[in-house]
């Protein structure tokens, strides 16, 4: 039987690695390829990569950065941040990642997720969906970084993506990432229970509890790490890390 | 020299860093001339089917060169993910018949309640028959998956290893030096490091 | 016939070295006045240390934490939480990340702290700045090119002192395991790590946490912070402690001295043995040695191995310096130079020799550092 996977999702800004809260406020990590070096000598089961300020700044990706990372790696590797075209996925998963994560341009040029599903099938698109609860207490889908308010309802752009020929769904919740209390699984069940595809539930890791929590009571497919493995406990020094594979088994299974 | 051969599908680059990791001589090739010199293969795959058969067809000389490498000569060759499906008769995926060299179809994962489409992480490999394979594999050895039809093969004796994901299904096969692997040895780690040295050895 | 030394292994090539009429060398010399100094190993010392346990608990009440413990996830530094915490302190680990950590290192810092509850904090330099730094190094042709995070750690361990008023330090280091290293081998201070930076790179220091003289007395004149090395006053069996650390916390060994580093590993398993003809690993086995804890025959034979070198390290150090295998030989095969090259402040340290004996007597600075950067030094043959 599949294990329940769990992807430490790390942060890229420009060359470095970097921890933000609610996607804000961001703490220096380190080196990229060193950082990937550790994870790959702890056999993590897959790592995400996410460029915070590619879209923002309008630039493309850093590809000499995702060599630089992909060639440590002997684990399945995604690369999300600044993807517009097919040429970039096609240099992407070249450089040997297999998933690409598409935010931003989801809703600029819906009709690339679809094209690149096409050509190298669904498992390499990846939907990333970041979700900001407004005012009212109603979650809202945000893009750039946080910053844009498409004004979806997550449910309604999850099962949009899907439709468009996604893999994937990573759900990122802004309120809880970076603040180690747990993930919203209001949200992530809502999600969970309107799609067939994948959830990678993302934002709030804070203990081996959450996950199970997430993943039992939410059904996500999977989990996503940030400041848990990046960091030795909340409000504490850098520290790469990974949690204990025979834990995950018993708590995950 | 291991090449692994480039047909226009599948990752290449992290087959090759592999091999390079585990000290194994290998590189990619698209000249048939390089191909020839080869003392074992490795055949790539992500995508579809058809694609796939079409892609391998497409290129003067190449499938003919292919099989009197494979069939003649007799020389190993794995087969990776798509590239092992390719070796069988057919798939349900496509039209387009595969290379047949063992005997046997792929099939697609059927739609299920808890269980999705594509079958796609991390799952374990057990031993199904001895071979050269698989020396040294324990049987709690997991690899990485990704594909959406798997392979039965006619003959249980060329199932080398099962995975179980609602039912058994065969996830390496060999037929004398014909192998495939239906999981990513490249993204499996140490599993997949010690596979690709196996081959390396045979 | 190379003259060695009757009691560990060093010889004549050690820098620095020199021999008395039982032919016992300098550094062997100064080892058994430390040990007398601090009572190494005997109830004496124990009680010594007892009595710096006790005084850093009353100083440290009102405070959230009383003594700093820098880590890297190597033996030493492990022990050394192990030991706070079997003696009731409430220590702060402090962790210099020069983004070349192993998994090993960073799992290890993991594991013992998560068991003892203790909480860490680290400082991560721009690796960027870090890999200039290094280059500027190893271009320089200087011995120990890793002089830059020794620094480093010992500035950020004061400052994290500093900011929760803490006035003490442990190090972890144990002249019964590595014997004093050798003067020569390894010189680091402020002005050194930047004039190497300035002469051999375009960058400016920036995010490296740079031990100025002036931050130097600061931290020691006017913050009081101590610096005290536990293991000068206890027993201390490295295999002993690597078997304890394995037992209570999972700890993992990596192979060697420093090993759990990337850098040190470079630079002590290839670049000095290869460039500057220089083992260090003779320092752990003379220390052994003395401490009867190995046969010198033994010693010698271990020596005479080959350095472990990890599977694709030089891969990883030409990728992260963008060296072409070219610029590397031609690195490899770059000129010599030392610290006297550059501007240093030892002379100012030599010329305030009085001072640092006073305060190397007040536990301000390690007495080791007096011997080592008070005196000039002898010339090599």
């Amino acid at each position: 039987m599949l294990r329940t996977r769990v992807i430490p999702t790390l942060l890229l800004r420009g060359e470095s690695l970097v921890k933000t809260v609610r996607f804000g406020k961001f703490t220096y990590v380190g080196d990229p390829a060193n950082t990937v070096r550790i994870f790959n000598e702890l056999e993590v089961d897959e790592l995400i990569f996410l460029d915070i300020s590619a879209s923002k700044e309008g630039r493309e990706p850093n590809f000499k950065v995702l060599e630089d990372i992909a060639n440590e790696c002997f684990m399945p590797l995604g690369y999300g941040g600044g993807i517009s075209s097919l040429r970039h996925a096609q240099t992407i998963l070249e450089i040997g990642f297999e998933k690409i994560a598409i935010n931003t341009q989801s809703f600029v040029n819906k009709e690339l997720i679809t094209e690149i599903a096409d050509v190298y099938g669904s498992q390499a698109v990846i939907a990333s969906i970041d979700v900001k609860t407004g005012f009212f207490g109603k979650p809202s889908v945000r893009s750039l970084g946080g910053k844009l308010n498409k004004k979806y309802d997550p449910v309604v752009w999850a099962k949009e993506v899907e439709s468009l020929g996604a893999g994937e769904i990573l759900l990122t919740c802004i309120d809880r990432e970076g603040t180690w209390n747990g993930f919203d699984l209001e949200i992530v069940k809502s999600v969970t229970e309107a799609v067939s595809i994948p959830v990678i539930a993302h934002g709030g890791a804070g203990s081996i509890e959450h996950l199970r929590q997430v993943v039992k009571k939410a059904n996500a497919s999977a989990v996503a790490l940030g400041s848990m493995v990046v960091f030795q406990k909340k409000g504490m020094g850098v520290l790469v890390n990974f949690p204990d594979r025979e834990v995950l088994e018993e708590v995950l299974s | 020299m291991i090449a692994i051969i480039n047909y226009g599908m599948g990752n290449l680059g992290s087959m090759n860093n592999m091999f390079k990791r585990i000290g194994v001589k290998a590189s990619i090739e698209s000249q048939l001339g390089r191909i020839e010199q080869a003392e074992k293969l490795v055949l790539p795959g992500v995508g579809s089917f058809d694609a796939a058969m079409n892609r391998l067809n497409a290129i003067t000389g190449l499938r003919d060169l292919l099989e009197d490498k494979v069939m003649n000569e007799k020389i190993p060759i794995l087969g990776v993910c798509l590239g092992m499906q390719i070796l069988t008769s057919a798939s349900e995926e496509g039209r387009q018949p595969g290379l047949g060299w063992i005997k046997g179809e792929a099939k697609r994962f059927p739609r299920h309640d808890t269980l999705k489409v594509p079958h796609m992480g991390w799952n374990i490999a057990s031993r199904e028959s001895a071979s050269l394979l698989t020396k040294n594999i324990g049987n709690e050895s997991r690899y990485y998956f990704v594909h959406s039809y798997y392979v039965r093969v006619d003959n249980q004796s060329h199932s080398i290893m099962r995975t179980h994901y609602g039912f058994g299904f065969d996830s390496a096969i060999g037929n004398k030096n014909i192998y495939g692997v239906q999981f990513h040895p490249e993204k499996s780690h140490r599993f997949g490091m010690q596979i690709l040295k196996n081959f390396s050895e045979i | 016939m190379i003259k060695s030394c009757t009691r560990c292994i060093y010889d004549e090539n050690v820098s620095g070295i020199s021999f008395d009429v039982e032919r016992i060398c300098c550094y062997c010399r100064q080892i058994e006045t430390l040990s007398k100094d601090f009572k190494t190993a005997t109830p004496d010392g124990e009680r010594e240390f007892e009595r710096i346990v006790d005084k850093i608990k009353r100083d440290g009440r009102n405070k959230k934490y009383d003594v700093v413990i820098g880590v890297s996830g190597g033996t030493d530094s492990s022990y050394m939480l192990h030991l706070a915490k079997e003696k009731r302190l409430r220590p702060l680990a402090v962790h210099y990340d020069n983004t070349w950590n192993t998994a090993i290192a960073t799992q290890n810092i993991k594991k013992v702290i998560t068991k003892l509850n203790i909480d860490l904090y680290t400082y991560v330099i721009d690796c960027h700045e870090q890999n200039q730094i290094l280059l500027a190094f190893m271009k320089a042709g200087i011995c120990g090119a890793d002089a830059a995070t020794d620094l480093a750690l010992a500035e950020i361990m004061y400052r994290a002192a500093n900011k929760h008023g803490i006035k003490y330090v442990f190090e972890g280091h144990s002249f019964q395991a590595e014997g004093v290293s050798p003067i020569g081998n390894s010189y680091t201070d402020g002005q050194f790590i930047k004039s190497v930076v300035k002469n051999h790179s375009k960058i400016r220091l920036s995010s490296y946490p740079n031990m100025t003289f002036f931050r130097f007395l600061r931290w020691i004149i006017f913050a009081r912070i101590k610096k005290i090395r536990p293991l000068w006053y206890l027993k201390y069996n490295k295999d002993s402690a690597q078997k304890l650390l394995e037992k209570e916390y999972g700890w993992e060994y990596y192979g060697g001295h420093h090993l759990e580093n990337r850098i040190a590993s470079f630079d002590h398993s290839f670049l000095m043995p290869n460039k500057f003809n220089v083992d260090q690993r003779n320092n752990s086995l003379s220390a052994a040695v003395r401490s009867g804890f190995i046969s010198r025959k033994k010693a010698i034979e271990e020596y005479a191995k080959e350095p472990v070198l990890e599977e694709g390290l030089l891969e990883y150090v030409k990728k992260r310096l963008q060296l072409s295998d070219q610029d590397f030989e031609d690195i490899m095969n770059g000129p010599i130079r030392t610290f006297k090259d550059y501007k240093t402040y030892k002379k100012r340290f030599e010329r305030l020799r009085l001072l640092f004996y006073f305060l190397a007597k007040a536990n301000l600075v390690p007495m080791s550092f007096y011997y080592k950067y008070c005196f000039p030094i002898k010339e090599q043959k």
